[in-house]
């Protein structure tokens, strides 16, 4: 401290500093305001030491930056500030505010002569004033934490009210409407996207104020980037001129168990603001929230057309079971019986017994086998059902009907679609057969002695080739004898180690219930079969026709 | 539980006010477009949003607000933003609405606001 003179004149001086002092303490100390302290702090420094340009730049000696100036043009605010910067813009004096210092005080010429008690005045002032910079600054960044915090919340409480909100709807339009609106409300968007696309399910698609195409054509794009990235970032040209020319300006690929379905793409936010890595995560959250539910959209709609598809079928299958003889024509002197087992719910296999209405017209038998299982096979498989019938009263040779039936067919089917089929056509009274196979498997012949017929193919199958022709087989029952019309699932049922039932044991069955009736020979190969199989799952249709020679 | 809430139109001259009550969210949010569509719909694109009733507001409800505003300005005229209790208010300023929107306190306020700004940048 200078030391104290007893000169009236002087005490009063010193008085009247005294409460420029107080004056300025309370004011410095009153205001949590930065700026206002400030530029107290220079407005009185100005006018008791009559300088013209002043500068208050807060932070340390390394790193502090110019908060308010008075009188100088080539500073500005936020502006590096240090003894050298002072020098080369005209400020003399550089006196550092406080112990340890907050900032630092840059003063030009003094106007006036500035004695010690001044100078010591000076010197309480900067110390007050470092007091009331740190309030002040420790004041704002519990602002700006409070800032934070409730932007935190905000963000929490959109996330919680967006899982909510999609996890009322099982429509995946309405989680891109959802999504949608979240991410314009969010970041006060006016043109956002939100497209996404699962093969078989209508494509989503949600935008204000862009036009992206359909996301299917470039996911493998988006699969390649990360969670969230800007078009800048992109390394793909293609995506990344077509999303800059959309405005995009941040952007979510949609992802969900590895794999990448759809894209949020947010355009610019308002006021020229950026979006932050804060931002990235926030809306790669979102995205993720919403995917989730749209994966749960999609599933829940294949669940339930996947149960319509069930019930479909399952009215084609009676549908089908009907195209099936309920019972066989009884025809004197024949004992005829078949069944047909689907693989699948509906089956390619036909088989038919029909006797035209006319006078000593032969019984006519047929078993047939569309190319293929499942619902493909079965409609050909009505096709064939369609054909024979229309056909059958034409008073049309075998071999003729087969011709017909071929043409017919191919007329009908893609090329690559095709039936074979045996038509066997018996005389009761006499034992006396034809037959047309037309490549279909062996029809086959069992006698009770014990003698096996195997009778091949005498022409193509139907509805490969247009004008194909076909031979008539002849062979002739006895009584007793047996006949047995078949599809290649029962030949080729298979067994876990990949053995097939085959001609010998097909043989063997016919023959260990050649005493029986037809019927019950042909429950007795079925079970042979699954006897065989040991519940392998049935792979092909199975279709049976016996008939025998009762006289 | 879905939260209701409601929109009450009202004219004030060539302005019209829709005075929004209980909750705005992505379930409500359909009933406040549908209100603000039938508004441009008619011809009408001067428009003052009343949320002195409105309890609260998510991300997706201020969607709505974003998702007419170009349109709104295209056609000359604007959404103005009044009667915000404290808390709904937060939440708008957190987001930065207060940069693209006028936000006055009462509804009185906001017509006048009309004659001053009637409307501003797209």
């Amino acid at each position: 401290m200078p030391d104290v003179s007893h000169d009236p004149s002087t005490s009063l001086t010193r008085v009247a500093r005294l409460g420029a002092l107080l004056e300025s303490a309370q004011l410095l100390h009153a205001s949590l305001d930065l700026d206002t302290l400030l530029a107290h702090l220079v407005r009185t420094v100005m006018g008791r030491h009559l300088v013209a340009r002043a500068v208050v730049a807060i932070g340390d000696g390394e790193t502090a930056r110019v908060a308010a100036l008075r009188g100088l043009r080539s500073l500005a605010v936020g502006d590096p500030f240090d003894a050298s910067v002072a020098e080369s813009v005209g400020l003399t004096r550089v006196l550092p505010i406080g112990t340890p210092p907050v900032g630092l005080l840059g003063l030009g010429p003094a106007g006036r002569s500035v004695d010690a008690d001044e100078e010591a005045f000076l010197l309480g002032l900067l110390g007050i004033a470092a007091s009331g910079i740190a309030n002040a600054r420790a004041h704002e960044e519990t602002r700006r934490l409070n800032t934070d915090l409730d932007r935190k919340n905000q963000e929490l409480a959109s996330l919680v009210e967006l899982v909510r909100a999609l996890a009322r709807t099982t429509d995946p339009d309405e989680v891109a409407r959802v999504l949608g609106l979240t991410l314009a409300g969010q970041w006060a968007l006016s043109r956002y996207a939100v497209l996404a696309a699962r093969p078989g399910q209508p494509p989503v698609a949600r935008q204000k104020g862009m036009t992206l195409p359909p996301c299917d054509r470039y996911l493998e794009a988006l699969a390649r980037l990360p969670d969230a990235c800007t078009p800048e970032e992109i390394e793909d040209t293609a995506l990344r001129d077509l999303l800059a020319d959309q405005r995009v300006a941040l952007l979510f690929p949609l992802r969900v168990g590895g794999q990448t379905v759809g894209l949020a793409a947010l355009g610019p936010r308002p006021s020229g603001l950026g979006y932050g890595p804060h931002d990235r995560e926030i809306g790669a959250g979102m995205a993720a929230q919403a995917v989730v539910a749209l994966e749960n959209c999609w599933n829940f709609r294949e669940t339930l057309e996947k149960q319509q598809m069930e019930k479909e079928l399952a009215l084609a299958a009676g549908i089908q079971r009907g195209l099936l003889p309920a019972a066989l024509p009884h025809v004197e002197g024949l004992d005829v019986a078949g069944a047909s087992r689907p693989a699948r719910v509906v089956g390619g296999d036909y088989y038919d017994a029909l006797l035209v209405e006319r006078a000593n017209a032969p019984y006519l038998l047929c078993v047939a086998d569309v190319a293929g299982k499942g619902i493909a096979a079965s409609l050909l498989m009505s096709g064939m059902h369609a054909t024979l019938r229309a056909l059958i009263g034409h008073d049309l040779s075998l071999a003729a009907l087969a011709a017909q039936t071929n043409e017919l067919l191919f007329a009908a089917t893609p090329g690559n679609k095709y039936v074979t089929a045996v038509l066997l056509q018996v005389d009761a009274s006499s034992g006396q057969c034809r037959y047309v196979s037309a490549g279909h498997n062996d029809l086959l012949v069992v006698r009770p002695g014990g003698d096996v017929e195997w009778c091949p193919a005498t022409g193509l199958a139907f509805g490969m080739f247009p004008g194909a022709a076909y031979g008539e087989g002849e062979l002739t029952l006895a009584a007793g004898d047996i006949s047995v019309l078949y599809s290649d699932g029962v030949t080729e049922a298979q067994r876990t180690d990949g053995a097939e039932f085959g001609a010998t044991r097909l043989v063997d069955a016919v023959h260990s219930a050649a005493s029986q009736p037809a019927e019950a020979i042909v429950a007795h190969v079925l079970r042979e079969i699954d006897r065989f199989t040991r519940g392998v799952p049935q792979y092909d249709d199975i279709t049976i026709v016996v008939v025998k020679r009762t006289a | 539980m879905p939260q209701p809430f409601s929109v009450q139109r009202t004219d004030e001259g060539d302005i019209s006010v829709l005075a929004l009550e209980g909750f705005l969210d992505a379930h409500t949010a359909p009933i406040f477009e549908q209100a603000i569509q039938s508004e441009l719909d008619n011809g009408r694109a001067r428009l003052v949003v009343d949320g002195q009733k409105l309890s609260y507001i998510s991300s997706a409800g201020l969607g709505v607000f974003m998702g007419f505003i170009e349109q709104i300005r295209q056609e000359g005229g604007d959404l103005k933003i009044c009667g915000l209790n404290q808390r709904v208010r937060q939440i708008f300023e957190i987001l930065g609405f207060q940069a693209i929107y006028d936000m006055l306190d009462t509804v009185p306020d906001a017509v006048r606001r009309f004659s001053e700004v009637p409307t501003r940048e797209a």
